[in-house]
């Protein structure tokens, strides 16, 4: 990414064509009274005014009054209001991918209730149209547009692992079974840092008696597009899974412990694709819930009481804005009655870990991404906790390379690996990570 | 200078001038607004999007004036609640509830109400312009506040300033004749008039549509908004 291949027109385009009454109103009610910089993590531990979510949409305002208002047609003309330059994208990429990951807890604290995610999510769009996309990212999305994963996860690698956790592990893994209820999509990094993860959520399911199946077709569900902003990559990515879906007449997509991808394929895909007929986005923290209420498994109570003080961290996909936000504390209640405890704030009003919606893959987006972090750890430190769990790999990746990073002894576990290990009559996967 | 005659031509002509400008304007901006049109979302709900929108009215005009305390957020923008809160809380008693405003009204609604006693009226008009000048320095003080300080933000803050300002002055027969200083408030609401549609003050009308899409964002997903 360089100031010459950008292109700010292409952004203004964008930026022109995506507004329609659902951002103008939002920009329109939104006061610059700043409060919102409160409650973003990049802004609260480093202090920098940039990382103020109302500055990051501030680009967006920007063109929306160029083109929309009268005025800010006439003092364009004039001059008077600056175009949007090539040195904007690049100042503007800065914040909204290095500085952001789109958790939305900002609009919590919106006192007009704007929905300051979705608003920077549409910023990304108009620089992903530019150009102005940070160059790791951008490296990672053309990977997986060409070889189907952005870890390489090619369809050999895909069977060779599968194949293999299921031998390491002794656990049964259906791959490409027609006519299952419920196709199973995984993320990259499960596939390749946490595979004991693979072995785990088959083993549940197995043990269920859920009719499941991977598929070869729909093997990533990690949406890389989706970070980037760019409707069109997005929409590749979800086809895919949804063509394997089509292709196996499966009931039901469930995603694992991924949170972009959930969010992509929950929410945003029945608005940039055609979905298959009835057919339902779940996730694994609903779906483990309802095994469990449901009686077809049973948990071992207190299974995870050797773990110390055990907490639980809500991604801002899966919890905020998935509103799966009970099912994974019913479960930890069973894991650790005794001694699961809260961090605060909590839920809906959770600290992001940092380093999701693409920030973990931007080297230069490091600092501000431990600086995050930190108060992540005082959050732990503060619930006296000795394991965190989560369920999603992109916050566990952070939260493994953020204790590593300062040094912490918090242990970090995936919730499906503990549910996993709780099984009655079942040996569990060591819990591990590569 | 005919002062009376000035004042006329200001409560007269030129406040209806600036009444229809106000209107006018501000019907223009919010239907351009919503002819911009609107997509449906297409995601089916897990919760409800109409208990969402309720709860975000509640939280938004229950919560947020009265006891803002209760947010995280409150610390570190204690200011921006507390003189924001008083500032609102004054402009609106000033303008529905003190006598002479409603006379105003009275005069355009053909109808009235009754009023708070001046004291009380005065007391929280004192408020809200304390308020506005911490507000001010604030702005200055503040790494967010100056990053977001242009010359349409500070001419908003004096063309809200000034009607204020002159009113107060002119409840307490402050330094000029009563005429003169009717002239400069009339004067000062003719241009906050005027100046709101081309302005970000509009957001009191724009508030209904970003809590709503608020609680519905929220409540579809099942989560307190």
């Amino acid at each position: 990414m360089s100031a010459t291949t950008m292109d700010a027109k292409a952004a203004m385009d964008t930026f022109v064509r995506e507004t329609g009454g659902w951002i103008a109103s939002q920009l329109e009610a939104c006061t610059r009274c700043g409060i919102c910089a409160s409650a973003c993590h990049f802004y609260q531990s480093t202090g920098n005014p940039d990382f103020a979510p109302v500055w990051k949409v501030e680009l967006l305002r920007r063109a929306y009054e160029q083109r929309f208002s009268p005025i800010g047609r006439i003092l364009t003309a004039l001059g008077v209001r600056k175009r949007i330059t090539d040195e904007d994208l690049l100042a503007w990429s800065r914040v909204v991918y290095e500085a952001c990951t789109v958790c939305n807890k900002c609009a919590l604290v919106c006192p007009m209730g704007i929905q300051l995610g979705p608003l920077i999510h549409d910023v990304r769009t108009g620089l992903a149209a530019a150009g102005a996309v940070p160059d790791d990212l951008m490296a990672a999305v053309n990977k997986q547009v060409e070889e189907g994963s952005p870890l390489g996860v090619t369809d050999d690698v895909f069977e060779e692992r599968i194949e293999w956790v299921s031998d390491e592990w002794d656990v049964e893994i259906p791959v490409d079974r027609e006519g299952a209820d419920t196709l199973v999509v995984f993320s990259s990094f499960e596939i390749m840092k946490f595979p004991e993860n693979i072995a785990d959520i088959a083993r549940i399911l197995n043990a269920a008696g859920e009719s499941w199946t991977l598929s070869t077709k729909g093997r990533e569900v990690v949406n890389f597009g989706f970070y980037e902003g760019s409707a069109e990559h997005t929409t590749l990515f979800i086809d895919r899974v949804l063509d394997g879906a089509n292709e196996l007449g499966v009931k039901r997509v469930m995603v694992t412990e991924c949170g972009h991808a959930y969010d992509a394929l929950r929410w945003t895909a029945p608005n940039l694709v055609e979905m298959p007929d009835g057919l339902e986005i779940t996730h694994i923290v609903a779906v483990l819930d309802e095994l469990v209420k449901a009686g077809r498994i049973t948990l071992k109570t207190g299974a995870a009481e050797d773990d110390g003080g055990v907490t639980f961290h809500d991604a801002c996909k899966i919890q905020r804005r998935g509103g799966h936000i009970e099912e994974p504390r019913r479960l930890l209640k069973i894991l650790a009655p005794e001694s699961f405890r809260e961090m605060t704030p909590n839920r809906e009003a959770a600290i992001c870990c940092g380093g999701g919606g693409g920030v973990i893959a931007i080297k230069s987006a490091d600092p501000q991404r431990y600086a995050a972090f930190g108060l992540k750890l005082d959050q732990m430190r503060a619930a006296e906790a000795d394991t965190v769990v989560m369920a999603c790999s992109n916050c566990r990746l952070q939260f493994l390379d953020g204790v590593q990073h300062f040094g912490s002894d918090v242990k970090v576990r995936g919730l499906s690996e503990m549910v996993a290990a709780a099984l009655d009559g079942t040996p569990a996967s060591d819990g591990q990570s590569e | 200078m005919d002062w009376d005659a000035f004042l006329r031509f200001l409560r007269g002509p030129l406040f209806d001038v600036a009444l229809v400008v106000f209107v006018a304007g501000l019907a223009y901006r919010i239907v351009r607004v919503v002819a911009l049109g609107w997509r449906r979302d297409r995601a089916p709900a897990m919760g409800s999007r109409a208990g969402g929108i309720v709860t975000s009215y509640a939280k938004g005009i229950g919560i947020w004036p009265f006891i803002p305390w209760v947010k995280d957020s409150f610390r570190g923008n204690a200011v921006t609640f507390l003189a924001g809160g008083l500032f609102h809380l004054g402009l609106f008693v000033v303008i529905f509830l003190g006598t002479a405003h409603m006379l105003v009204w009275k005069r355009l609604l053909g109808f009235g109400w009754p009023t708070l006693s001046l004291p009380v009226v005065d007391f929280l008009a004192a408020g809200a312009i304390a308020s506005m000048i911490a507000l001010l320095v604030n702005r200055f003080t503040q790494p967010v506040m100056r990053k977001l300080t242009g010359a349409p933000e500070m001419a908003n803050w004096v063309f809200v300033f000034l009607p204020m300002l002159t009113g107060y002055m002119m409840t307490h027969h402050m330094f000029f004749r009563y005429e003169v200083l009717f002239s400069l408030h009339m004067l000062a609401v003719n241009v906050l008039l005027i100046w709101i549609p081309f302005s970000r003050i509009p957001h009191f009308a724009f508030y209904f549509f970003s809590r709503t899409i608020h609680g519905s964002q929220f409540g579809k997903r099942a989560v307190t908004p």
